[in-house]
């Protein structure tokens, strides 16, 4: 087989993570070669994608403006049988793990929110505070750095006064390199009714810039579009790093989907290899490799990597790789309101409630993030407007009246890692005969107790505090696309997969950064703590190859 | 499964049954009416004369600038779909003139239920959404000049365009009785 | 202004320390000595030094910008205090020798990177205010920035003495009596501190500004500094007085135009802190010069275009867009990559942050430089009220959405027939050029060449002055690269 390709770093996966770490290795002076399984696409493709998609899709569908390649399929919604096409789903809340990740050079940043939430200490104590779930193997004073360097790196806007930052306990050791995007008209009334019920509606901390450029992009113009795409790259998105890595002389291959991770006899990692969109195979050696495929496709291809030597796949003597998936389980709430609110001015995410993550409740059930959705409701108002039947002023009245006086409440709520909650490899193939993944998915106990005794009831209060005319739950669990466990950390090698840097127990040049190292979840957003993670990785990583 | 729901997907959803539903569909329940065949290519009969038709009902039921340049292709999409587009056009025009019509809400109310009154809600709907079908594949006439963004142009913007300069926006919105001109 | 020689030892260190001393003039008022530094400081940024003298985020006028260009790599110079690195050892005479003579403290001259033929206007008192301001309140950096080594012949410095006999005005600025005592002082900032003919005014076949023509526009690397004389057609003879303090003071003005590249620059390190009074009288002095008018030109290029669309074709035809396709049109490219801030139809953001595409000067001249170097640089404009950022398209190599010359070309060819000077064409070739850097010079090819010696030395001088240009330009089309 031929030798094709190779580099002091090969990096698998353009995500975030991915590219943190590039930027890290080439900064250091190591030769970096990425590899991404999807195409490489202009931004203003997908932004003419979205805008040629027909209404029905442009809102919810977030990957329709981004159509996958043969050989690198990802997640798809436009008939429910398209749905199943790829991510083989089971168990109990099977819908809650519908995970719309995106296969292109840039990954899953693509359609992002950009919400930028730190954990708490407490977030990362659970087992010793409340008797469940894990402890992280390390405290908060060890990743807030690495926080505080990801806001840095990704531009991160935030407020300046600490009693609206989160966690409100944890220290600072820098302020936001941005101040606060402001509110629209809907978050402002939605912070205010919250407010008399003790929930506090933070702004986000956002990945977007505010108010002035940052690193070369420019600043957030509210075109209300952070997720399918930020049409001018005012949100970090990874895709935005291609270019800055490639100045540097890092090397990145697109349409170059790995199959296979190969070990030598000290189980050192040896190669990996991937099939071009010619279903050919090359090899890519390398001193250090890291996969950063987010939470399904690392995992997978870990299972798939399984050599004589590692007969349960690559790093996976403990069993655990591909186990505790976990993701903030979703519920909604349409509103329809006697008063106006006016979403959709602004970002279409910028505030949140975090003191509901937090109590000792969580001995019981689980904690939960409530939101406000701000994207802008008038296609909703039309389609529903045109539906009633009325024409000319009537019919502009009610689309008006529909976009202002409706609203869509969020809770996600924190899933505590399980065993069960399992990604296999499914018998069905993909285009290119790789395996595709299978995942049973059960929210628990944890997450049912709290939408019961604890979160719906209060996010009917808040329906009623904004004078809500109806409420509309929705009738399952929904994913929240942010993927976590499947590579769990911690310092027993027999019960987890990678070490506090994220890198293997079982080979010391295999990195997998990202939310699959995550022991616990929380309720909050979690691309922060995967890029943190990523970014003590990437000291780790130039360390061992500077020093090693 | 309620077809009102609106996410980004069927409320039961399952697995294994459920193939082929239109997730769409479900969403916009105004287009779920349409016919889900993907529009094909103009027929031969569609011609300037009829998209002048068009046109002319167009501006009849719906009391905004119109494009002339979509109508034409909205148009000859329609009648793709419905053969008896241009009849029944004549009818709601016919309608329109015995009414002395300036605005849909002259004679709107005279039109029966049925081909004609469904004709002129899809008409009012193409123009609105910027599609003639609820397929997930739809031909896309119109995005920035589809009507749905108008009754709101004053506070929002339309996704993926600028709302105003970086951070401009502020938390102060207009009466709802405020209708923007559009 | 050079590196001192190290040849010069103790004696002359005393010697130039004596003389600074003698400058001091024991006599004067603190207050007096206080009220002329800040004066010098004022000076320096109409003069604009730092534009040169400062690398981004490095300290003030301790120089080593690099000014990429074609025959090397020029550095600006230490003009801080330093005594060993700087300019501590000058005393006035030489300080105004090297201001507005172009000849350095060890005789040598200093290439015309340095616009010395502008600043030849200075007046006594001015030169004295930036000798105490630069020698008492600016803080020694003691670094050495780089040296400039040409390639030969360009090393040899003394080339320019012919040059400089041939265009080098000898005398300060004398005042017309026949104007007001505002039009005065204005001539006096345009033509000296504010060099503004240094870009605006075109060269003559020995790279002299052509008087004849002073202010009517000329190639700037790759941007174009317009015709700026009052006809109405050709120039900004329809703005009011009150418009270009506005531009100068913000470099904005909604419906005209907006500074970008080394303008952009000027309005942010320079114009922007300018007195009332001074943006005033610059206003009415430019508001007299000779028009000068481009017969070629039909309309004024603040009036072409107007809002359009080619949305009504271009909706759901294709649908989902491959990445593979090679040779996207510019309706969509314009639409994909422009109208997200500058809105559907070109009108720009209803509160006029991003500026409507007609009715402005970058897309409404004939010449499409501008437009070009917008799209492949950027904005990056800082004042007081804020900043005016757009993202290069692919001008730096760390730009997010690279456009490639093909695609430029396309979409600058839709924006020019919707929104500006319909019968201009960009070739891919032209957005080559401009990415390189404008558009190049034959002079240049001809002193590389090798000619008679006399050539050689009036060619080599033209040859530096286009690289002055340019290179000023490039490196500030690479500073809107990084930011914040």
């Amino acid at each position: 087989m031929a030798n094709d390709h190779s580099a002091d770093i090969v990096v698998v996966g353009t995500g975030v993570v991915g590219c943190l770490i590039a930027q890290q290795a080439v900064d250091a002076g190591l030769s970096v070669l990425m590899l991404e399984a999807g195409p490489r696409v202009d931004r203003w493709r997908i932004v003419e994608n979205f805008r040629n998609l027909p209404p029905s899709l442009r809102l919810f569908h977030w990957n329709a403006p981004y159509p996958p390649k043969p050989w690198a399929p990802h997640l798809e919604t436009r008939t429910a049988s398209e749905q199943e096409q790829y991510l083989q789903l089971e168990g109990p809340n099977a819908r809650a793990y519908l995970q719309g990740y995106v296969r292109y050079a840039g990954g899953a940043t693509w359609h992002w929110a950009g919400i930028c939430w730190r954990l708490t200490p407490e977030d990362m104590r659970l087992r010793s505070l409340y008797g469940v779930g894990r402890d992280w193997p390390f405290g908060h004073e060890i990743i807030e750095p690495y926080y505080t360097r990801a806001e840095y790196a990704i531009g991160v806007s935030g407020p300046s006064d600490p009693m609206l930052q989160w966690p409100t306990n944890g220290k600072r050791s820098k302020p936001y390199p941005m101040g606060p995007i402001p509110f629209g008209p809907g978050e402002h009334r939605f912070t205010e009714a919250a407010a008399k019920l003790g929930m506090i509606n933070l702004p986000a901390p956002q990945a977007r810039n505010s108010g002035v450029s940052y690193d070369g992009r420019p600043a957030c113009c509210g075109n209300n579009n952070c997720f399918p795409v930020c049409p001018i790259a005012a949100k970090y998105d990874a895709a935005t790093a291609l270019p800055k890595i490639e100045a540097k002389g890092g090397k990145i291959l697109a349409n170059a989907v790995v199959y296979r991770i190969e070990t030598d006899e000290k189980n050192s990692i040896q190669a990996v290899h991937f099939f071009d969109p010619d279903k050919r195979s090359h090899r890519v050696t390398g001193r250090l490799f890291v996969i950063a495929c987010n939470g399904i496709e690392t995992p997978k291809l870990l299972l798939l990597s399984k050599d004589e030597r590692n007969p349960n796949g690559v790093a996976n003597s403990s069993d655990q790789v591909g186990r505790n998936m976990m993701d903030q389980p979703k519920l909604t709430a349409e509103l329809e309101l006697q008063e106006p609110l006016w979403t959709g001015v602004g970002p279409v995410q910028s505030s949140s409630i975090l003191n509901t993550t937090q109590g000792d409740f969580r001995g019981r059930h689980a904690g939960a993030m409530f939101r406000m959705e701000n994207f802008a409701r008038s296609p909703l108002g039309a389609a529903a407007a045109l539906k009633k039947g009325l024409v000319g002023k009537a019919l502009d009245a009610e689309i008006r009246r529909l976009s202002a006086c409706t609203a869509r409440l969020t809770v996600e709520h924190e899933i505590l890692p399980s065993a069960n909650n399992r990604l296999t490899l499914s018998s069905q193939k993909d285009w290119l005969g790789i395996n595709k993944p299978n995942i049973h998915y059960d929210v628990g106990d944890y997450v049912r107790r709290s939408a019961e005794e604890y979160t719906v009831p209060r996010l009917r209060r808040l329906a009623a505090e904004l004078g809500a005319t109806k409420f509309q739950l929705s009738p399952e669990f929904l994913n929240s696309d942010h993927i976590m466990g499947g590579c769990i950390m911690g310092t027993e090698p027999a019960t987890v997969v990678v070490d506090t840097d994220c890198r293997a127990h079982d080979h010391p040049n295999l990195f997998l950064p990202g939310g699959g190292a995550m022991p616990s979840a929380t309720a909050s957003n979690s691309t922060l703590t995967m890029t943190a993670l990523a970014l003590k990785a990437a000291d780790a990583i130039v360390n061992q190859l500077k020093h090693g | 499964m309620s077809d009102s729901y609106p996410d980004d997907c069927p409320t039961a959803f399952s697995l294994t049954r459920r193939r082929d539903v239109l997730v769409g569909g479900l969403l916009f329940g105004a287009i779920a009416a349409l016919p889900t065949l993907p529009a094909v290519a103009a027929p031969a009969l569609w011609s300037d004369e009829a998209a002048a038709r068009f046109m002319e009902i167009s501006s009849l039921l719906v009391p905004h600038r119109l494009k002339a340049e979509i109508g034409s292709r909205m148009g000859a999409a329609m009648m793709a779909l419905n053969p008896a587009l241009l009849q029944q056009i004549d009818g709601l025009l016919s309608i329109a003139r015995a009414k002395n019509a300036r605005v849909v809400e002259d004679f709107f109310a005279d039109v029966p239920d049925g081909p004609l009154k469904d004709t002129a809600l899809a008409i009012i709907s193409a123009w609105y959404l910027g599609v003639v079908t609820g397929a997930p594949d739809a031909e896309v006439f119109a995005y920035e000049y589809a009507l749905m963004y108008g009754p709101t142009r004053d506070v929002m913007t339309i996704p993926s365009y600028a709302i105003s300069g970086p951070n401009r926006w502020t938390a102060d919105a207009p009466p709802l009785s405020n209708m923007p001109e559009f | 202004m050079s590196n001192p020689s190290p040849h010069l030892g103790a004696l002359l260190i005393i010697f130039a320390a004596t003389a600074l001393a003698g400058n001091c003039r024991a006599a004067d008022p603190p207050h007096q000595a206080a009220a002329e530094i800040k004066r010098g400081e004022y000076l320096a940024i109409a003069a604009d030094c730092a534009a040169c003298h400062t690398a981004p985020r490095a300290k003030p006028f301790a120089g080593g910008l690099p000014i990429g260009t074609p025959l090397g790599t020029i550095y600006s110079t230490n003009i801080t205090p330093s005594t060993d690195f700087g300019i501590g050892r000058y005393t006035e005479e030489e300080f105004s020798q090297a201001l507005r003579r172009g000849i350095r403290r060890d005789g040598a001259n200093l290439y015309p990177a340095m616009p010395y033929t502008s600043y030849a206007k200075f007046t006594e008192e001015d030169v004295r205010a930036l000798y105490l301001y630069f020698t008492r309140a600016v803080e020694p950096v003691e670094q050495r920035p780089p040296s400039t080594s040409l390639p030969f012949p360009m090393n040899i410095r003394a080339s320019m003495i012919a040059w400089n006999l041939l265009f080098l005005d000898s005398g300060p600025f004398v005042p017309d009596r026949n104007q007001s005592p505002e039009w005065n002082r204005g001539a006096y900032l345009v033509q000296g501190a504010a060099h503004c003919g240094t870009c605006h005014t075109p060269r003559g076949l020995l790279m002299q500004e052509e008087d004849s023509r002073a202010l009517s526009g000329a190639q700037v690397g790759p941007w174009y500094a317009p015709n700026i004389t009052p006809d109405p057609i050709s120039g900004i003879g329809r703005w009011t007085k009150e418009e270009l303090i506005a531009y100068l003071h913000t470099g904005h003005l909604s419906g005209k135009a907006q500074a970008a590249g080394s303008m952009g620059e000027a309005v942010e390190d320079s114009f922007q802190h300018l007195a009332a009074a001074d943006l005033d009288a610059i206003a009415t002095y430019i508001k007299t010069i000779p028009v000068v008018r481009d017969p070629a030109d039909r309309v004024s290029r603040f009036s072409a275009g107007k809002m359009s669309s080619a949305l009504a074709q271009l909706r759901g035809r294709d649908g989902i867009r491959s990445d593979s396709e090679s040779d996207p049109g510019g309706a969509e490219l314009f639409q994909g990559n422009c109208a997200s801030c500058h809105s559907t139809e070109g009108q720009g953001s209803k509160d006029g942050y991003y500026p409507s595409l007609f009715s402005n000067s970058a897309t409404g001249a004939r010449n499409a430089t501008n437009l070009i170097a917008t799209i492949l640089y950027g904005v990056n404009r800082t004042t007081s009220e804020r900043q005016a950022f757009m993202p290069g398209f692919g001008g730096h190599p760390t730009d997010a959405n690279p456009l490639s010359d093909r695609n430029i070309a396309a979409l600058g060819n839709y924006v020019l027939t919707h929104y500006g000077s319909a019968d201009t064409i960009i070739t891919e070739q032209q957005v080559a050029e401009v990415r390189w850097g404008g558009p190049s010079s034959p002079l240049l090819a001809l002193a590389r060449g090798g000619m008679a010696a006399a050539a050689v030395i009036v060619l080599l001088g033209a040859a530096l002055f286009i690289i002055r240009r340019r290179g000023a330009a490039a490196w500030r089309a690479k500073r809107t690269a990084p930011c914040t």
